[in-house]
């Protein structure tokens, strides 16, 4: 008897063991930023939901930027596929139409406490189809001026939040102020240079974009090529002669960092603000100028989804409704511009972040909530790549704007309609 | 002259002889045992993947949807249909052919200053042996400072000389021959050091009987060096060319390709199409075209080298 009770027993601590390690659930969330910053706040996020939820781990493996896509799509494929992830606007029709992504709706959209009416209706349209909801944006981020406040100085410029503030902030004035340091400020310092250094290569659309439609135009529009219209041939022939006229811009083939001082002024997103930490020089922040269209915004957004191949799924979507709260969006504003509306105009954002003002932060909320989404397409890899090559024509002095930007019209056309 | 000879081994008894035979399975296992990490680690991670590419390359297979379909020959008919691929192969060739010509000569050349041996050659063969372990990344980062248009270090030093030098990396006449060029340097010591061990198995007898019957330093090193180090050159060469077909970390670090698809090489157009647009069958079909680019390349050299003096 004795023993039969001791075999109920071990069985009852088996089947008991079994059931707690089922619940018992480890994230792997990939991210591509390897910034201390970042990485304190997202962990500390997850240490706040084990808290509550002591089964299930939270693991953030960063894959770097250039990388990101392939890595995940090799996870994917493999079926080694993470739980959640980040996704920039770029990949979310390539990935919605593959159908690797899982929507969210039936977890986010009953639950009031998490009111989903909050976030911004423009901000989700790429996320959003139907009533399937793929993506949550954690940062949607307009594209804002950077500048050395100490070049400005010593060039006796006016900085560009100065004139931004007596409606003076235009692509000219931006154009005067990046020759004017340049002449002043010696050998290997430029007045400008592209998002993050790579405006003749990864980030050439992220350039060109913003000064294409402050002139009216854009890169594409729906299934049609904007480039060659006469608004975009203005705007990159602006563009172009201040890099091989006016040799103000760091040029093609030249490593010029605004981080660390050698230029003066940068298009680039608040998630920079980090690298700013400790400068060694004064520096602000400042709107997209205005152009012949007037001040139009452009933004840069990314938002975690859940992979339809997570072994976690319940677990994943349950972490997702957590990390995109108002309290925790309101936590990540302080690097990632919110999607919420709440959040957006809280005080508490704009004192997020204590490298930014307060006056800073309001450029930032103004920039989204004026501001428009980079272009994308569900071609997008083929896009980029088959236009990046035609793009590499344009960084020549003697360059033919209007036929280079028909040349990439040719090539993007077609798969623009695909 | 008298020569040593082994003493035969006694003839082994009838008992020992079954003995042996009672036992053999056990050699063989043993062998087989010995052997089977290697073979099975070739079966995963060679044949497999190998054949596994010519099958990929005859379905239409999305790496990010998972959808697969048997397409018969159609990508390889897209792939021969491919303006690009031409460009690219193109590249692919001039790139090897630039690479091999350089390499090798310089690596003889190196070798041979080193095997006279002087005062610091030790340092010398570190130094250029030191490239090689160097990590891709940062020889690219490196390299990408020094070839820079207007601050890179050789276009300084090429202005102290009055040289106007070329936006190295941007311009799509001087992006190949810089890859080229610093892919060399990187590798160079490699070769050199197969060619110094090679040249020093030489015996010294033979240059010590060319001498006496008057022959020049250029003499002995055309009629007796060179054609000795014949099979050394033909082991480096093939390496040098698999290495160049294969080229990837290199052309992504410096150029990404650029500008204008000057250095987008084969590989690098392979890597594309399968984690860039996730076509796996096209990617597969093109990894199909550079395995008889290296196959043939191996065996042609392999029959000019039986030509010209069997191995």
């Amino acid at each position: 008897m004795r023993r039969v009770v001791a075999v109920a027993l071990l069985l009852v601590f088996a089947v008991g063991s079994a059931a707690l390690s089922a619940e018992r659930s480890a994230l792997r969330f990939t991210i591509w930023s390897g910034n201390q910053a970042h990485l304190d706040l997202l962990n500390g996020i997850a240490a706040a939901y084990r808290s509550t939820h002591p089964n299930v781990e939270v693991r953030f493996d960063v894959v770097p930027f250039g990388d990101y896509i392939q890595k995940i799509t090799i996870q994917i494929a493999s079926g080694t596929a993470p739980d959640l992830g980040w996704l920039l606007e770029t990949s979310a029709p390539t990935f919605i139409n593959a159908g690797v992504l899982v929507d969210a709706s039936s977890t986010l959209r009953p639950d009031k406490a998490y009111a989903f009416g909050d976030f911004s209706a423009p901000a989700l349209q790429l996320w959003v189809r139907k009533n399937a909801i793929y993506g949550v944006p954690f940062s949607t981020s307009p594209f804002i001026v950077f500048f050395n406040r100490d070049h400005f100085k010593a060039a006796k410029l006016a900085p560009p939040d100065q004139l931004a503030a007596r409606g003076a902030w235009t692509w000219e004035a931006l154009r005067r102020s990046a020759y004017a340091v340049a002449r002043t400020a010696g050998t290997g310092v430029y007045g400008f240079e592209s998002v993050d250094g790579q405006g003749y290569d990864v980030r050439v659309w992220h350039t060109l974009i913003p000064v294409i439609r402050a002139y009216g135009g854009d890169a594409w529009v729906g299934d049609e090529c904007g480039l060659a219209s006469p608004e975009a041939v203005k705007a990159v022939g602006f563009y172009h002669d201040m890099i091989f006229k006016d040799r103000s811009v760091v040029p093609p083939g030249e490593q010029g960092d605004f981080f660390s001082g050698r230029s003066a002024m940068t298009i680039a997103q608040l998630s920079r603000v980090s690298k700013l930490e400790g400068a060694k020089f004064a520096w602000g922040i400042a709107p997209l100028p205005a152009g012949p269209a007037g001040q139009v915004g452009v933004i840069g957004q990314a938002a975690i989804v859940v992979f339809a191949k997570s072994p976690n799924r319940r677990a994943a979507l349950d972490f997702l409704k957590f990390m995109t709260n108002a309290e925790n969006t309101a936590k990540m504003s302080k690097f990632f511009p919110p999607a919420r509306d709440s959040v957006l105009q809280s005080q508490d954002f704009l004192t997020a972040n204590p490298l930014v003002s307060p006056q800073q932060m309001k450029i930032v909320a103004d920039g989204i909530r004026s501001g428009k989404v980079l272009p994308s397409h569900p071609n997008y890899p083929r896009i980029e790549a088959g236009a990046r090559p035609v793009f590499d024509r344009l960084w020549r002095a003697d360059a033919s704007v209007p036929a280079v930007l028909r040349d990439v019209c040719n090539v993007i056309q077609p798969l623009l309609k695909q | 002259m008298v020569t040593s000879r082994p003493s035969p081994m006694p003839p082994p008894s009838a008992s020992h002889k079954g003995g042996r035979r009672g036992w053999a399975w056990l050699d063989t296992l043993h062998a087989y045992l010995f052997i089977s990490p290697q073979v099975l680690g070739f079966l995963a991670l060679v044949l497999g993947p190998l054949i596994a590419v010519f099958v990929f390359s005859l379905q239409s297979r999305n790496l990010l949807t998972g959808r697969v379909a048997f397409v018969g020959l159609s990508n390889f008919r897209a792939v021969l249909g491919d303006r690009l691929f031409y460009a690219v192969l193109t590249n692919s060739l001039t790139f090897t052919a630039g690479l091999v010509a350089l390499n090798v000569t310089l690596a003889l050349g190196l070798a041979l200053l080193l095997a006279r041996g002087f005062r610091g050659s030790t340092a010398f063969r570190t130094l250029f042996f030191a490239s090689v372990i160097t990590s891709a990344a940062a020889w690219a980062i490196v390299w990408r400072f020094i070839l820079q248009g207007e601050h890179g270090v050789l276009n300084q030093f090429l202005g102290l000389v009055g040289i106007d030098g070329p936006n190295w990396l941007r311009e799509p006449r001087w992006a190949m021959a810089s890859v080229i060029v610093t892919r060399v340097l990187k590798n160079v010591g490699l070769n050199m050091t197969i060619y110094l061990a090679a040249l020093k198995s030489i015996p010294d007898e033979y240059a010590e009987a060319a001498r006496v019957d008057g022959a020049s330093g250029w003499g002995i090193l055309r009629a007796i060096t060179i054609p000795l180090l014949a099979p050394t050159t033909l082991f480096v060469s093939i390496i040098t060319v698999t290495s160049a077909l294969q080229v990837f970390d290199h052309i992504l670090l410096m150029t990404a390709g650029g500008p204008e698809n000057a250095t987008n090489v084969l590989v690098y157009y392979i890597y594309r199409q399968a984690f860039q647009f996730f076509d796996i069958g096209y990617a597969s079909a093109l990894a199909v075209f550079l395995f008889i680019a290296a196959l043939g390349l191996t065996l042609a050299m392999w029959m000019v080298r039986g030509r010209a003096a069997p191995v």
